[in-house]
């Protein structure tokens, strides 16, 4: 028996046709690159631009009388970088403390690490910002779907009017409300329960009394986070479901004799929801950047709040790890969305990208 | 044998912002068992406000008025057929009617099927919501259905409806209209937004279906010439009334109604001159503000006083030949020599 051994050519122009015919791939890819993006903009905004942060930060240290030998010292060692170097050599640097999870020290809490610093917060904002998009994408579904089904009838007209008006306030506006009426003149609530993401002295641990700790704190930022962003779920489940309903392939399933509850859900539900999920995606940034307004307005203590707090310190190398950290985390819930999107329409599953 | 489906006096309306329209006006005629029966008329005349109406799927903003439809499924065996008032019908009896006595496959189907589900699915749901096969004996039916519509069954069976072009998911929409042998189909203009190659195809996948299975059938369309190829049978519908019914036959080579006739006469034939090609002036009425006596009158070269102020009743030119017009007996001489 002889074998025929044949070179096997795997070139980087191979490697890239594969690429592109896999939709997996091709998006893991994106959101690489995204993230890979943002993290160089990030250091040449913070880093190499004029007058930029680190600049102005062994400036201020010169002012306050330390020698420029030493500030540069002292600034090096705070962004974890050696600020002599040549600029190639520092991004390089970076670019692998990054990988590494290194983000450099706090400026003002001396001595703090960055990531640590994330680590602290971030599980809140998680927790938070996913569970109030959860709910609000369920909720705004089934609502929405209710007033198609009811189309012009009274349960219509209530539910749209409340969407349309909850569309046009703003997150600031209704989170001041939620305190002033529940916090103030209802005194359902009291203020200083809303206070932090758990109680002074309450350890995380899976237990009733840690789980009705947080839900304790989070209930009234929840309910600003699901009245602030339902409006518009709603209006756009409705007209979606209408839609939905006026195709054939609605009428023909009646046609069919389907049992209205399977032309509810497998007929007009999955197809009604398939442009929402597209939302999804987007609305996940949206919510983010929504936590740094509410998040310090309930005093909840989350990357929004870390990173407000940032802002008015000038805390460079905080600011720089939250908007890194928050781009990943938005890009990889997009890349989520997206593969459940392609898997829940078949059109896109196959064709990658485009029917 | 008696007839497969009665309408008698059928009216149906819709409520347009312009006010109440009669789409169809107290349309009466027979399916017989087994047979093929054509709509033919132009757009807007009212077929499938008709087809709608009989399996009740009419939009909401349309109302049946007056009139009876009287479905019956018999067997050859001359047993007592089971008979179905279908106007009667509500909730789950409407829905077990639907499809599985009368199935109908719309005009422009071409988005009938749910996109996130495969064709497999669709003949499952259908299956499943009237309580008929499941598991191996589905597959292995819906399978014979699709290579009877002349499909590769197991490519297709698995396939999701934007796979298939638009020739090949009208075929599979037929086939499933068979799955729960339904003795009457109703095909709302199978063809139209087909090229001519596919619908070739269609028709002789339709002819086929007639000569292997038993059901009846009303064939919606207003191309004469295939209503010529699978009809037994022709109405043609113009502002919503059977103006004429006769047997294929008669329509095509004794039509006693002017409109039939200039719907004949505007058929371009391949050995004809292109100065025969007479089409009929005008164009169809507004139905909110309908003409006065015979609909058909300010159209009609035969229209005199008695047509613009009356209108005529259904008559019997012969046994099974029903005609809606005053001057049936000479319209067919004079207009032959118009041409
Ligand atoms: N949803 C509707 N609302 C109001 N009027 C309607 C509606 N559908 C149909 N009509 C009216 O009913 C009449 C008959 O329409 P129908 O669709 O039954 O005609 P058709 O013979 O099937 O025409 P086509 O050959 O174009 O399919 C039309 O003149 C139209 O004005
Ligand atoms: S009734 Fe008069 S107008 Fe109507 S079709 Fe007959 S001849 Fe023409
Ligand atoms: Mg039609």
């Amino acid at each position: 028996m002889t074998t025929v051994t044949r070179p096997t050519r795997f070139d980087l122009l191979t490697l890239w046709d594969r690429l592109k015919s896999n939709y997996l791939l091709q998006k893991i890819a994106q959101a690489i690159f995204v993230v890979w993006f943002v993290t160089s903009v990030t250091f040449f905004v913070v880093r190499a631009m004029p007058g930029n942060a680190v600049d102005i930060l062994i400036q201020d240290l010169t002012l306050a009388g330390v020698s420029p030998e030493d500030a540069r010292n002292q600034a090096s060692l705070l962004i974890g970088l050696d600020v002599d170097k040549p600029l190639p050599e520092q991004y390089g640097t970076y670019l692998l403390n990054t990988l590494r999870g290194d983000l450099g020290q706090s400026y003002k809490s001396s001595g703090l690490k960055v990531s640590e610093l994330i680590v602290q917060v971030l599980p809140w904002t998680l927790f938070s910002v996913g569970l109030s998009l959860m709910i609000t994408f369920t909720l705004g579904i089934a609502l929405g779907a209710i007033m198609a089904y009811n189309r012009d009838t009274w349960i219509d007209h209530l539910l749209s009017n409340l969407a349309a008006t909850l569309d046009a306030v703003s997150p600031i506006l209704i989170g001041l409300l939620a305190i002033l009426l529940i916090g103030v003149t209802w005194k359902m609530i009291p203020i200083s329960d809303m206070r932090g993401a758990m109680s002074p002295g309450m350890k995380p641990e899976f237990s009733w009394d840690f789980i009705a700790d947080i839900f304790m704190h989070v209930r009234v930022l929840l309910l600003v986070y699901v009245l602030s962003t339902i409006g518009s779920w709603m209006l756009q489940m409705k007209s979606s479901t209408i839609a939905t309903l006026g195709e054939d392939y609605v009428t023909v399933a009646r046609a069919r004799g389907l049992t209205d509850a399977r032309i509810l859900t497998a007929y007009v539900g999955r197809n009604a929801t398939l442009p929402l999920f597209t939302r999804l995606a987007i609305s996940i940034g949206f919510a983010v950047g929504g936590s740094v307004l509410l998040e310090t307005l309930f005093t909840y203590r989350g990357v929004g709040f870390l990173l407000a707090k940032a802002i008015l310190e000038r805390d460079y190398p905080v600011m720089q790890g939250v908007f890194l950290i928050t781009t990943t985390a938005v890009v990889f819930a997009n890349l989520l969305v997206d593969f459940v999107y392609g898997w829940l329409d078949p059109r896109i599953r196959i064709a990658g990208g485009e029917q | 044998m008696q007839p497969t489906l009665t309408v008698r006096n059928l009216t149906i309306e819709y409520a347009t912002r312009r006010g109440k329209v009669q789409a169809i006006r107290n349309v009466s005629f027979d399916v017989k068992r087994g047979e093929a029966l054509a709509l033919i008329g132009e757009s807007g005349s009212g077929k499938t406000t008709l087809g709608l109406g009989i399996v009740q799927l009419l939009p909401v903003m349309a109302r049946i008025t007056s009139g009876d439809i009287l479905y019956r499924r018999q067997d050859k065996t001359g047993a007592p057929p089971l008979e179905i008032a279908a106007l009667t019908l509500k909730g789950n009896s409407l829905r077990q009617f639907r499809w599985r006595e009368c199935a109908m496959v719309f005009q422009g189907a071409l988005n009938a099927f749910n996109p996130v589900l495969k064709i497999a699915d669709h003949f499952r749901d259908t299956a499943k919501a009237h309580g008929a096969l499941n598991g191996k004996s589905l597959e292995e039916r819906g399978k014979h259905l699709l290579n009877l519509v002349r499909l590769d069954a197991e490519r297709v069976w698995k396939s999701y409806p934007h796979e298939l072009s638009g020739g090949m998911r009208q075929r599979v929409l037929i086939a499933l209209a068979l799955l729960l042998d339904p003795q009457l189909i109703i095909l709302d203009e199978p063809t139209t937004a087909l090229d001519i190659l596919t619908q070739r195809n269609i028709m002789d996948v339709l002819q086929e279906l007639r000569s292997k299975l038993d059901f009846s059938l009303i064939f919606i369309s207003h191309d004469l010439s295939l209503a010529a190829e699978l009809a037994d049978r022709v109405a043609t519908v113009y502002a919503g009334k059977i103006v004429e019914l006769s047997d294929v036959q008669t329509i095509f080579k004794a039509p006693t109604h002017p409109y039939t006739i200039g719907l004949i006469n505007a058929v371009p034939t391949l050995s004809g001159h292109k100065d025969d090609l007479t089409s009929i002036p005008g164009s169809p009425p507004d139905l909110v503000e309908m003409p006065s006596g015979c609909k058909f009158h300010p159209r009609c070269p035969l229209a005199d006083e008695q047509c613009k102020t009356r209108e005529p009743e259904s008559e019997f030119a012969a046994a099974d030949h029903q005609v809606t017009c005053w001057q049936w007996q000479k319209a067919r001489g004079v207009l032959k020599s118009y041409a």
